[in-house]
Order: C-alpha cells, then structure tokens, then sequence
C-alpha cells in the first residue's frame, strides 16, 4: 500500500461533506459495489483457515486432547493460551465503542464499527477454545446451573465458573450493543439498496426503523444505556479471566497483579489488532478520508499507554518476586529469562514493550505500514506473553521431579491459526454485509460546527 | 450409545453363564473356561467393547475416521439423550456354594523364579484372579510381594501367550501330541533314551525331582540340562556339597555388600528387606550400617550409608585388598578401606559380608573366608545345603556339543528360550537344527518355539498344579486358582508325564500322589492344610540342615586387566529379568528404580567414561564383546563407575508379543558364556545414532528445597527434637473456607523415608488393583505415564558419586486441597473423612486440578488408554475400581474401596473399622513395611504413633495444604569422622 | 418510496420475537420432564423375560422370603440372582411340565443360564450394596416397590442419583425395625423421632453417606 505520511490534526471530516455523500459512500460499499478479485483471494484463503480449524477440531473429538502437546505437569497449554488472547482482543472494541463514546470522544465514531465487529468475532473465537479444551467436551452443560436429576450444582468456588459467567455475559452485551449501534445504519441500507431482496432483508433487520424523532430520542438513550452497561465488562471480564491464573497457587500464576495487568494487556491486543484490521481496509476501500491519519495516530498512542501499562505490570511482578522471597516464584521468574523457555520471555518483552515504544516517534506514528507492523509484533508479544505465562509457570513448579517441557504439536498450531481463519472469515462476511463506519453517527458529526468538535486527540 | 461404564459389564463379566460341578478340584475353576468357551462368550464382548471407542493406534483410515467422526459427534450432541442400553443377568445354572456374587476368594499358592518359589495370596473374583497379595504364612513372602509376583497375574492374561499346540505350522491336539511322543518312547525304549535331550530351566519342583528319577529308571541313557540366563554363581568352591549362604540381617550391625543387591534381586529379596528394614526403623533402637561396593547403582546401592564405586575389576581387587588386611593384617590399601576393617574388627558377630550372586566365584571365596574370620558363621550367616533340584546328567555347553554332533533324534526344550539368550559362541541354532524331532514348551510360541517342529502352550502358574521350593527349604504347593484360559496348555510335569508315566497323568494327580506318599500320616488333613496355608505344613523352616563346611578350594583367580580397558557389566534388567516378563507391558513401564527408565535397556555409562567418549544420553553406540555387537543407546548415570559399561538382559526380543517385539536391544549376545557377568569390551564407538528414551523424571536435583529431609543418627540422636535438617510442619494458617470437622474418621498414611528401599512394589500393586492403564512409550515420553504412586528419586552432591534417594509420592489428600477449589463440576470433593474424592462419571476434564496440585499427582486419561481391544485384559480388572474412559482424571485414592468395604463389614457388625483393617495395595505390597495407612482421629493407632515421631514432616507443608500422607525424615549412619 | 412491509408485519414481527422465547422455554421444560419420564427412567415399565416371573405369586400369595432366592441380600453387594437350581428344587415337583416353565427346564438340562432382562440397572460407576442397606434396616420395598403385587417385576423408583440422595440425606424418613426389612406392607412410624432414633442406634454414619465415594469409586 502507499505510505504517504498522515498528519495527526487532519480534521475527522473531509471538506465539503453532507449526510449524503457519507451515507451513498459507505452504504455503496455494501449495496453497490461488486465483489472485488482482492476480496475473493482473501476470503478464499480465510475460509481455507477456517477449513482446517474444523478438521483439526474434527480430529480432537475423535481421539481426545491428547493430540495436542498438553501433557502432566503442563495440563493447560494452545488452547487456554488462545482463549485468553482472543478474549483480550475482543476488549479493545468494547473500549473504543462504549468507553471513549461515554468520554464523547467524537474521533471514534468512524472506527467504533471496525472494532465493535472485531469484539464480536474475537469473542466468537475465543468462545471455542474454553470448549473445545474439556477432555470430555459433550459434558460441557456440567458447568451450567441447571435443575438435574442428580440434585449437583456446579461448584461456584472455581474461577472456571465465574469465568464462564464473565464471558458470557460479555458476548451477550456485545451482540446486543452492536445490534442497536447498527439499526440507524440498516434503515439506511435498506433505502439504498437497489434490489428489492436486500431492501427486504435489511428491512426486517432495521426493525422498521424510520429515523422518526421518537426514534431517535429514544435510540440515543438505549445506546448510552448500552454503552454504560458496557463499560465495567471492559475491566471485569478480563479480570475474572486472569483469575482463573490468580486463584492458582502455581508459582508465576499466584499473584494480585494479574486482573490489573490482564485488562491491560487485553487492551493493547486490541488497539493493535484493530490498527491491523484498519490500516488495509482504509487503504484498499479508500476510505482515507474518513479514517484519517488522525485516527491511526490515536489507536497508536493508546496502544503505546497501554503497553506501558504492561511493562509496568512486568516489572512489579518481577519486584514483587523478588521481595515476596518465595522460593519458587523467585525460581520460575529467574526461569523466565535464564531458563529453557528464556527466549519466549525476552521476546515477549522486546515485542509487545519495546517495539511500541517507537510510536513515541512522529514519523512511525505518521507511517500506516510502520504502525501495521507494531501491531502484529505487539500481537505476537502478547501470545507470547500468555504462552509464557500458562506454559513456563506450570513446567517446572513446586516438585522437581515432575518437572518437563511443553512442546506444541501439529494439531495445536492448527487450532490456532485456524481460529485466525474463523476470525478473518467472519470479518469479510462482515464488510460485505454491514456498513463499515457508523453513518448515522458520521451524520451526527457533520451537523456539528467545526468549533465543537474537540481536536484533543485519546 | 455411549458407554462410560465398562465396569457395568465388568459385573456381566463376573456372572459366568454356566458352572459345571464334575470331580477334579474345586468346581468353580470350571467357571471362566467354560464360559470362556461358550456361545455367550463374544456377544458379551461386542456388547463390552463398543467398537467405536476412540484408541490412539497406528494412523486411521478414512473410513476409521469417519466412524469416529459419527461417534465423537454423536458424543458430543446426544449423550444428553442417550438411555442405557437393556442390560442381561445372566445367574448360575448351578451355583457353587464357595462364590456368593460379590464377595472375594483368596486362595494360597507359590509363585516361582530362577527356580525357588514365593508364596502368594490370589485374590478372585467371580473365579477371575485380579490380585496377588504376599503369603504372610510363607517363609519367602512373610506377607510381601516384589514386582514381578505383582505383574504375574497380568502375564496370565497376556493377549500374546501362545493358545494352541502347533506341529510345524498347523495347528495340533493334545491327542496328536501324545501320539507323538508315544512313538519317540518305543524309539528310545531301544537305545534306552540315547537320544533323548531335554533342556529346561532351574527347578527345585519335589515332583519334578522325583519325575526325573523314574525317568532315569524309563530311559537310562537320555540326557536332561538345566540353565538359567540369570543364575547367581554359586560357591561350589566353598565345601564339597552344593551350598548356599543363608544370612539373618536382624542380627547384622555391618552389614558390607560386594556388589549384591540383596534388597531386590533373588529369591531370598523380600526376607532379607524385611529384616534390613527392621533394624532401619528405630533410631533409638539398635540401627545397621550399610556399605556398598558396586559398579553400576542399584537401590542397595541407594540405600548405603558408605558406597564406594569401582569397576567389575576392581570390585575383586578392594575385596583381595580386604580380606588381606583381615586375614593376613596387611596394612589398608586405602584410609577408606581402614575404616571398613576396623568397623568391621569391633563388630565381630555381629557384621555380615555378602557377595554379590553376579560376583565371581572367587569374591564368594573371600567373603566366606572374611565371615568365618569375623565370627559371622553361625551367627549372621549360615551355610546350608542348596534345596534339592534335579541333577543334571550334562553340562550345557557338552549339551550343545552333542546336539551339534547330531547325538539327538528327540528334543524337549521347556520354559528357557535358548535360541535367545544363549550366547553366539555356542551355537545353538545350528545344534537345533540337527534336532529330528523337537518340541517346545512355553507361555510364548517364541524365537525358540517357532524353530521347533513341535510347540506346547505352557500353562501359567495361576491356572496349574506343581510344586517348588522356598530358598530356605520350604516346600509349597502351587495350585490353580482358574481353569486354564485356553484348553491345549499344559504344566511342565504334565509334559514330562508323557515321558514315563502311562498313561500320562494330570498336574493334579501328580502333585497330590507325590505328596500323598510323602506326607506323614493323615495325608489326606495334611495336604488339605498345606493346600489352604500355601506351605506344606510338616516341613517348617528351615528345612535344610547348616552343611559341614569343610574348607575352601582356590578359586580361579580372573586375569588381570589394564586399567585403562573397558569393561562391561552384564545384569538382568530390573524390570523385565532376563526377559522372561519382557512381554509384560506393567513391567515394561515401570520406571527402573534409579534411571526412572521405562520401555528401553540402555548402555549405561559414568560421566566421566560418557565424556571420554564424547557421547550423551541418547546417543547410539556399537558395543562389541564375545565377537558379537549391539547398538544400545547410551545412559549417563550419575554414581556409575568409571571404565565400564552396564548393559541389561531381557530386551531384544523378536517372536514374544505386541509389547516387546523389537524393544531394546540383546545383551546376552554380549557373553561368551552364560554366567559370565562382566567382562573386557572389545569395542565400543558412537554410531552418530540416536534414540529417543522415555523416562518419567527429568530433573535430578531437590534445587535446595526440603523435599527429602535427612539427618546423620549421631545428630539425631543427640536430640531429635533439635535435629537440625528436620523442619518441623508448620501451625495451620488461616484459611478462606472454614474447617472441615472430621467427626468419625480421618485416614491418613505416613511413610517412611527410612526405609523405602525403592523397590517399586507398590507401583505395580496399584497398578494392579487400580485398574491402572499402561500408556506406551510414546505417551511416556510426552509426560503422560498414569501411576498412581510414583518413586522420586533424586540425587545430592557430586554428579559422578552422589548419595541417591527415594520418596513414594502419591496423592497426599490434604485437607486444604488445592485441587478442590478450582474444579468447576466438584468432580474432585472433600469427604467426611478427609479423603480427596475423585469423581469420574462427574469429570469433564477441564484439568486445572492437575495445574493446581502442587505434587502433581494427577494423572489424566488423555486418549482412550484403558486398553478394549483384548477381551482378557478385561478378566484382569478389578470390579470395585471403576475403569476409566478418556478425558478423566484419576489419582490416587487411598485404594477407598478397601477403606468402603472394611466399612461395610464393620458396621454391619455395628462396630468401628479396628486399627490395621484397612491395608492400601502399596502398604500390602511393600516388604519393608515402609508404609502405614490408618485412622488419626485413634491417637493408638500406629499411624498417629508414626506421625507423633521428631521425624514427622509433610511435604511442601509451608503451601498450608495439611497432607494426610506425611514422611519420617532419612536417617543416615555413616561412620563417625574420628 | 413504497413502503416494503404491509403494517400486519409489524404484528407478525412481535409474534415471531415472542414465539422463539416461548419455544426456547418450552423446550427447556419438556426436556426437565422428559428426563423424569418413565420412557427415560423406565419406572413402571416391564420387560419380556424368557420366564414370565410372578413376584405378585411367589412372594405376595405362596409368600415365599426375598431371601430364598436372593440369597446374598443380607451378605454381599449383590443380592443375587436364584440359579437355575433353585427353581427346579420345587419346579421339579410341581409344575414340572408347564409349557411356562420350559425354559427353567431346558436351562437345568443343557446347563445353558437363563438370560433375564436386567430391571433395576446402575450405570457401573455406582457401587450400590444390597448388604449394608439390609443391616441398616431399609425395607427391599423402600426401593423395590411392591414387588408381592407385580405380576412381572417392573422398576418402581426413577434410581436417579437425586433419588438417592434424598434418602443418604435424610436416612431417618426410609429407616424400619430390623424385624421389618423384607415386610412388603411395612408403613412408616408417624413419629419421626423413632427413624432418628435408629439412626443413632444403629451408628449410621450420616456424614459419610453424602460422602462421593460411598457410591462412587
């Protein structure tokens, strides 16, 4: 793609805009353009992924999850380190739509769709794994309270459960929210759609939609409502994940950092992984005008705060391990960067701390490919960061004899990128169908006069 | 559809369909046989093993997956609505009045090695064996078993034991074969048995004996060989008469071992731990001192307050070197060696000297010199005369001479399989192949059998009569406690029967004529007590009178050899022997005491000689030795002798069965000939090869964290409160939960570091009560090995000579259990009673109280382990024990259906369980009595005892999980420094 | 532009968002009672057997004791099952050509087992014993039913693990004199300290009964 320098103080808007041109552009990409070749090969090769991920899947109810590397003592291994990425991901869109929306920060109407939609898919990934990794998955609803013949209740001490409850919920949420952030967007579509098939389609979607004042009125509210609903599940859920390590008493998991230094780790998963989905998208649907360098330099300086956040989170860990003189905590943190998994520990630090650090820079903050590559090193750091923490805790714990290592096998790296394939899948379903930016709030911003736009950036 | 109840059928299992009550020993033998034969048999089978269960084996068609697909799939939406399929009762037709359904039998019988017997308890269920407990009447046993009485009873149902009696390559009669050998009799009633060899393995069967006399008197002129791959040297020097030492270690202060492992190899293994163990128990109490010298570790090794490690060589040398400082005064050798006399000087009578059963002759001349000279004779050893055995008519190498020269026109070859373990340079092979008429006998159609023109299935000793001989001269009479699974097998006796009785006569009539004739009066009472007590009651030992020594003829002393040549040792594997149990899977998978080793013999080699060498772990090397040479794969073990390489026996196999095929590698083809236990290498390079080994433990090192706690006794004893090393448990901390009261019971275990020898007994005892799955080598190697008890074994101090440990690590059942808390479906629970309950059937395999349990006792069913492609492996389970499906998680439990059903007896009989009612397979199975189980809520039981002693420490207690199972701190007495 | 939907769509809309509520639901609950109903529990159905077997004669009119034929009732987890003998001991004599009974003599003759279909069945992973329920005095009818009044012997509790437990949890409510055990007519004690009497008198551990493995091991 080009690499023209962007400004950060470009205004949202491009000149001369009117509710029109937004709406015929944005809704045109889904109504009206044609399937492009570029679009074809992509989904091609996401459905691909997707394939192989249900083979693999496939191949593990049949025989059980012994044909992933997992073994005793590393009992946990691909797939709760996946989950815990992809749930990270998802927080990211959540942040952007409701929070940054609560703090009427106007620049995150063009991008809240992006990421909105990454939460969605991000969840719907790691919703597989928590499954999938059960020895006897068709046992699954064992979990779930429900009346049974046996008079057993699930036992509500385990951060499994909670666990299960927090993501839930948070999927829940996220539908419902998305749903009603898109009605406006779905009238819009079905006005616009040329044929009478998508008219009806998007006709029932939009729930008769009208943009009636009542409507509105009424709309605005339910959203702000949403958006507040929304919000403390950006810190809950993560945290209630990280609890399943906290609660843990294995060296390296047992720690009060974690809920803290999760969410954030979460965070930064997700600016990264929304600047990996914008900056193509931006660039091959040209919508450069509406994503502006503006926006890119923002995610960017979010992704730099939070993964200072972490670092920070690091530190104390390795401080507190130090000061807490716990013979084997200090062990496995010393193993981290001196022990058999050394290298993952130093390259998670290098990629998800260090690498952003250069967004300090003017001129990488200015360069979409620049930024595009931090974001996917940032995203390695961060499977990293979780590989480290799940794989190298439980290696070499409390009794040395049964100390071993972990090595990942076909299969689970065929369960992780094709969780990718899933997730990308659903994303080109994604741009095809729904409008990409939000264009009832896009309209809402050209009606303001440039003075109330506030020109602070995150 | 789905089946998550292999242990329903178990139950069909256990209801044979029909019983036949006829003569010929107790009738409920019928019951399995007939069954097993019977119409109803595969039926129950299919309906037992749905196929679609999922194993991990070789690769999967297309069309295996799609089925597996279906079934997964299956699994995975419609087990919600799956209703149990219409099961049958099928009751007894007549049933005999010993089995009321549900209730164990346990029946005595001797379980025999190299020869002597042991004695064992068989426990049946619904006329399965399932369980060999030690034989608390027995002499051998005292109530003890060691590993490889414990896997017998999974060779009984050995899926690969030969079934059939095969001529050339079709299959035969019984008939067929009597003919047979009826016309080989009127061939050598001419040359009066000229041409008859017969080559078996050691025995000390009185009925065999007495066999083998009317056979002398039959066919004078036939000619019979005995050999074992593993016989100890026997000190044929030492008197005129065939004698064997017999020592009492309760009396031995000092004790000094020259290369013998005494406390796991030999028939006499579990009398002389349980003696070692005894003055091992009490500090307070008069405490032994154990000195090792040896070449390659072994757990005696382990055990040795002094251990000095040298080459077989040398290993003659110290003890020249000894014995001429304490017979003619020369002065010590070495200031170690000084030390070593003097303990030995101030505690005449009171120390014993062993040598080693793979030392040459001349080590076992000195030790008897060094005993008599130290005054031991009479009082801790005794020299008697070896039990009687047949005498051989020919030495085996003439044996194979004559075979060679075509002397032979019949050939019987029984329970030794010659064309593998003997060594190259006799031949056998081409001596076999001048054979006219051979037959085999033996629980394999193996490399021997399949070269010879006849094989017979050699019955197991659980499902036959015989007879055999303690070491020390107890005889016992070994009897079936199933009918023979298949029908053609036949007993050795029976076989020999068809030599010189006419017409040929069952075990049973055998055996009981014998004995009729040679008990005292009313036989009949006699036989019946010997028969229910597992010895023959008027023999009481000792049996065999102290032979007259009568002075000792020179051995031979062995050349010597440079320092710098590279000797090899050669032992049989402390697993699978000489390989006779190479096809018993239990075995195959037990993690050798020190390597932790399973599924390979090794090249094992020091440090330093691996570094000369410029090998690793791993890496393959060409030894050569007796003009033969084999690739093994290099072992570095710490504490092994410098300048030579140990190799074990056993491996190697090719014609024996599934588990052992193409296993490891032949180290008998290393020996010139048998009985020759080391010798000079001729070669020995890297192959640039490599092979992967699968041992269960890793890390060597306690990485300074308390785990085996260990004081000298003179520290100790000078206040064992105040002992430095042990740490006393820490006070309870505060906890989140509240406390569990623990109103009626509270069991607990306490092991003692002391004196575990870390034999691996109670390993396979769990196994075999537990239903424990093997997993294979493969499995092993990414960490997936299911034993409930493990042995960690860790090493201290210098790599190249350090001191070694053992620690039995089972589930501790802590009472703040970590496991608890995070599983998400309760499927592991606190009990009333303290237990830590493992709840299969609410299992979803989440595994995160693996990831919390800081002992890392959990084992999960990662892929279908439990093995449902062979129907008698199923005889073998344990119906009390659920048997486990994938994707579940299992632990130790305290073997809790014992605890269940000394529950039930008691209270029906409305009383409490009484101290020591409740005995967990590891405790039953341990000779050293290492282990105790009981209720700590009983202050007098012997556990709180155990638990109230200065050594008491819980492992890892600083976690604040409270184990149930404590430890007693290892003491050590080396010799006082001044 | 024209408008897409008539306004009845609005109506059909709401039914449609209400319909797969009320579905979701009813499904849930058809499910709870499905997994209660005898086809799923099996309570109340009978079962061909080769003999056609009259509890409802042999126990409830000729009065014959549980025990003659389940012999191990009172001393083994199992209650066992009458061999084929012990029909004969009187089917020899009496009977002894009924077309009904041919299978008990054809088995006796070709010592072929008869094959019964199994009527109270426990999944394998539950070790029930006959024996201590017996000694503790719970009636073979506080499970069984009445079985003097079945012609052909058919479940008569649902045996989930929650109907288990609502006896190990109150033990007292399913107690009798020892003396009552195999009494088919027995009828609870309107006091209910008598069954908590009993508990103590018979030292019923009642924490250990909820115990997981005292059924599962």
């Amino acid at each position: 793609m080009r690499t023209t320098p962007t400004s950060e103080l470009e205004p949202l808007l491009p000149p001369g805009v009117t509710d029109d041109s937004i709406s015929e552009r944005i809704s045109g990409i889904v109504v009206k353009r044609k399937m492009g070749l570029g679009w074809i090969g992509g989904f091609a090769i996401a459905f691909s992924l997707l394939m192989m991920f249900n083979y693999a899947i496939a191949v593990l109810f049949a025989y059980g999850v012994g044909i992933w590397g997992i073994q005793i003592p590393v009992a946990w291994g691909f797939a709760i380190v996946n989950f815990v990425w992809w749930v990270g991901i998802g927080h990211a869109g959540t942040f952007i739509s409701a929070v940054l929306y609560l703090c009427h920060q106007e620049w995150r109407t063009s991008i809240n769709r992006f990421t909105e939609s990454m939460t969605l898919f991000a969840v719907a990934c790691a919703g597989i794994f928590p499954l999938i990794h059960l020895g006897r998955p068709w046992l699954f609803y064992y979990l779930f309270p429900y009346p049974n013949t046996m008079g057993l209740w699930p036992q509500f001490r385990s951060p499994l459960i909670w666990d299960m409850f927090a993501v839930t919920t948070y999927a829940i949420v996220s539908v419902v929210f998305y749903f009603v952030g898109l009605l406006p967007d779905l009238a819009t579509l079905r006005d616009r759609s040329p044929h009478r098939w998508q008219r009806v389609i998007y006709g029932l979607l939009a729930l008769g939609w009208r943009g009636a004042g009542r409507q509105w009125s009424r709309y605005k509210m339910a959203y702000l409502i949403m958006a507040g609903l929304a919000t403390p599940l950006v810190v809950s859920v993560h945290s209630i994940v990280s609890l399943d390590f906290a609660v843990g008493i294995v060296p390296g998991w047992h720690t009060t950092i974690m809920p803290f230094y999760f969410v954030a780790a979460a965070l930064q998963s997700g600016f990264a992984m929304g600047l990996i989905l914008i900056i193509p998208v931006r660039h091959f649907y040209h919508l450069k005008d509406i994503i502006t360098g503006r926006h890119l330099a923002n995610m960017a300086k979010l992704l730099l705060a939070t993964s200072l956040i972490v670092g920070h989170g690091y530190f104390t860990d390795t401080f507190m391990s130090w000061y807490s003189a716990d013979p084997y905590d200090k062990f496995i943190v010393a193993d981290k960067f001196s022990g058999a998994y050394a290298i993952g520990g130093w390259m998670l630090m290098i990629l998800d701390v260090g690498v952003p650090q250069l967004i300090w820079i003017r001129a990488v903050r200015q360069s979409p490919v620049a930024l595009f590559v931090i974001a996917i090193l940032a995203n390695v750091g961060l499977w990293l960061d979780h590989f480290i923490l799940v794989v190298q805790s439980l290696h070499s714990d409390y009794l040395p004899s049964e100390w071993r290592m972990f090595y990942g096998t076909k299969w689970d790296w065929m369960t992780l990128f094709g969780s990718f394939g899933l997730f990308l899948t659903l994303f080109f379903v994604f741009i095809r169908i729904f409008p990409m930016v939000a264009m009832s709030e896009m309209r809402g911003l050209v009606h303001k006069k440039p003075g109330e736009t506030k020109e602070q950036g995150a | 559809m789905l089946r998550l109840s292999p242990l329903t059928s178990m139950k069909a299992l256990s209801l044979p369909p029909q019983v036949q009550a006829d003569g010929g020993g107790p009738r409920f033998w019928k019951s399995l046989e007939e069954w097993s034969h019977s119409p109803d048999f595969l039926p129950y089978l299919h309906q037992e093993f749905p196929e679609f269960v999922s194993e991990w084996d070789n690769g999967m068609s297309r069309r295996r997956f799609l089925k597996l697909m279906a079934a997964s799939l299956a699994l995975a939406g419609l087990t919600g609505c799956s209703r149990q399929p219409q099961e049958k009762i099928v009751p007894y037709v007549r049933r005999p009045e010993e089995i009321i359904p549900g209730k164990p039998l346990y029946y005595a019988t001797s379980f025999s090695h190299r020869g002597y017997g042991k004695g064992v308890l068989v426990r049946t269920e619904m006329g399965r064996p399932i369980k060999i407990e030690g034989n608390p009447d027995h002499p051998a046993s005292l109530g003890a078993t060691d590993i490889f009485m414990q896997a017998s009873i999974l060779g009984l149902y050995d899926p690969d034991r030969s079934q059939t009696i095969r001529q050339g390559k079709d299959i035969s009669t019984w008939n067929a074969l009597t003919q047979f050998v009826g016309s080989r009799i009127e061939a050598h009633e001419q040359d009066q048995g000229a041409g008859l060899f017969l080559l078996m393995g050691q025995t000390t069967s009185p009925t065999l004996v007495d066999q083998f006399q009317r056979l002398r008197e039959r066919l004078p002129k036939s000619r019979w060989c005995f050999y074992e791959p593993a016989a100890p040297v026997r000190a044929q020097s030492i008197s005129g008469n065939d004698v064997e030492p017999s020592y009492d270690l309760s009396k031995a202060d000092i004790i000094v071992s020259l290369d013998a492992d005494f406390l796991f190899d030999g028939p006499g293994n579990l009398i002389l731990t349980k003696a070692f163990a005894k003055k091992r128990r009490d500090p307070a109490a008069d405490f032994n001192r154990l000195y090792v010298i040896e070449s390659a570790p072994s757990i005696t090794g382990a055990k040795a307050d002094v251990r000095w490690q040298h080459k077989p060589s040398e290993v003659i040398a110290f003890t020249q070197q000894l014995a001429a400082e304490l017979l003619q005064g020369v002065p010590a050798a070495s200031p170690a060696l000084g030390k070593l006399a003097d303990d030995l000087r101030q505690h005449r009578g009171k120390s014993v000297i062993i040598a080693g059963d793979y030392q040459p002759e001349i080590v076992h001349n000195l030790a008897f010199q060094l005993n008599q000279a130290l005054g031991n004779v009479g009082a801790t050893v005794t020299y008697r005369e070896a039990p009687r055995h047949p005498v051989p008519t020919i030495q085996l190498p003439d044996f194979v001479a004559e075979l060679k020269a075509g002397a032979a026109s019949t050939l019987l070859i029984a329970g030794v399989n010659p064309i593998y373990d003997l060594p190259a340079a006799l031949g056998f092979p081409e001596a076999l192949a001048h054979v006219a008429n051979s037959m085999h006998l033996g629980l394999y159609d193996d490399e021997t059998g399949s070269r010879c023109q006849w094989h017979v299935p050699e019955a197991h000793y659980l499902e036959t009569w015989g007879d055999i001989i303690a070491i020390d001269g107890t005889p016992s009479v070994i009897q079936p406690v199933i009918e023979p699974l298949y029908p053609d097998v036949a007993s050795l006796m029976e076989v020999i029967s068809l030599f010189v009785d006419l017409p040929p006569k069952k075990g049973y009539d055998l055996v009981h004529d014998y004995w009729l004739r040679n008990l005292a009066a009313d036989s009949p009472v006699a036989w019946d007590q010997s028969l229910n007590k597992g010895v023959v009651v008027e023999f009481s030992s000792p049996a065999l009178p102290p032979a007259p020594v009568v002075g000792v003829r020179d051995a031979p002393s062995p050349d010597p050899l440079k320092a710098s040549d590279l000797e090899i040792l050669i032992r049989p594997d402390s697993a699978v022997d000489d390989g006779r149990f190479a096809n018993n899977a239990w075995l195959q998978e037990l993690p050798r005491p020190l390597t932790k080793l399973t599924w390979d013999n090794v090249a094992m080699l020091s440090l330093n000689t691996a570094k000369s060498m410029g090998v690793t772990t791993g890496d393959v090397i060409r030894l050569e030795a007796a003009g033969q040479s084999v690739e093994a794969p290099v072992w570095v073990q710490p504490g092994h002798a410098d300048g030579c390489v140990s190799v074990t026996l056993g491996y190697g196999r090719s014609q024996v069965g599934e588990v052992a095929n193409g296993v490891g590698f032949n180290a008998a083809l290393l020996r010139s000939s048998v009985g020759e236990w080391s010798r000079m290498l001729d070669g020995a390079q890297a192959t640039g090869a490599r092979r992967e080994l699968a041992s269960t433990q890793h890390h060597f090192s306690m990485e300074g964290r308390d785990l085996i706690q260990i004081e000298t006794l003179a520290a100790y004893k000078i206040d064992p409160n105040k002992a430095q090393e042990v740490k006393p448990n820490p006070e309870p901390r505060e906890n989140l939960y509240p406390p569990f009261e623990y109103k009626n019971y509270a069991w607990a275990m306490s092991i003692d570091l002391n004196t575990c020898v870390g034999c691996n007994a109670c390993v396979v005892a769990c196994q075999s009560e537990n239903n424990i799955p093997v997993v294979g080598k493969d499995q092993v190697i990414k960490g997936r090995e299911m034993h409930w008890i493990r042995i960690d074994r860790y090493f201290e101090g210098e790599p190249e000579d350090p001191a070694m440990h053992f620690q039995p690590v089972a589930c501790m059942q802590c009472e703040d259990a970590p496991c608890e808390v995070v599983c998400p479906v309760g499927a592991t629970v606190h009990t009333s009673e303290g237990l830590n309950d493992m709840v299969y059937n609410r299992c979803v395999g989440t595994r995160y109280c693996s990831n919390n349990c800081p002992y890392k006792v959990r084992r999960f069913n990662f892929l279908e382990y439990s093995d449902v492609k062979h129907p008698t492996l199923a005889l073998q389970k344990n119906p009390d024990v659920t048997v486990r499906s994938r994707g579940v998680m299992e632990k130790c439990t305290y073997c809790v259906q014992r605890i269940e059903s000394a529950r039930i007896d008691a209270q029906k009989e409305m009383r409490p369980i009484r101290d020591g009612e409740i005995v967990t397979a590891c405790q039953a199975a341990c000779p050293a009595e290492a282990i105790v189980f009981g209720n700590i809520n009983d202050p007098t039981s012997r556990v709180s005892r155990l638990k109230a002693l200065p050594r008491n420490y819980g492992l890892l207690a600083d976690l604040n999980t409270h184990p149930r199972t404590t430890y007693l701190a290892k003491i050590t007495n080396p010799p006082s420094a001044a | 532009m024209a408008q897409l939907f008539p306004p009845s769509v609005d109506l059909y809309a709401k039914i449609v968002i209400l319909g797969v509520g009320v579905l979701l639901l009813a499904g849930t609950c058809s499910f709870y009672l499905l997994n209660r109903s005898p086809y799923w529990t099996n309570v109340g159905v009978t079962l061909d057997q080769p003999v056609p077997f009259s509890h409802q004669h042999h126990a409830g009119e000729l009065g014959i004791d549980c025990r003659f034929c389940h012999t191990s009732v009172a001393t083994s987890s199992y209650a066992g099952m009458p061999d084929t003998q012990t029909c004969m001991t009187c089917h020899s004599q009496i009977w002894k050509d009924a077309p009904m009974l041919a299978p008990v003599r054809q088995s006796y003759a070709e010592n072929k087992p008869i094959r019964w279909n199994t009527v109270n069945e426990m999944p394998g992973y539950v070790y029930f014993n006959h024996s201590i329920h017996i000694n503790k005095g719970v009636g073979c009818s506080s499970c069984h039913g009445r079985v003097d009044k079945m012609p052909i012997t058919w479940k008569a509790t649902d045996m989930t693990m929650g109907w288990c437990l609502s006896c190990h949890r109150h033990p007292e409510n399913q107690l009798r004199p020892l003396s009552e055990v195999y009494q088919m007519d027995w009828t609870a004690p309107t006091d209910p300290h008598t069954g908590q009497d009993w508990v103590v008198q018979r030292n019923v551990q009642k924490d250990h009964l909820t115990d997981c493995s005292a059924c599962h091991r």
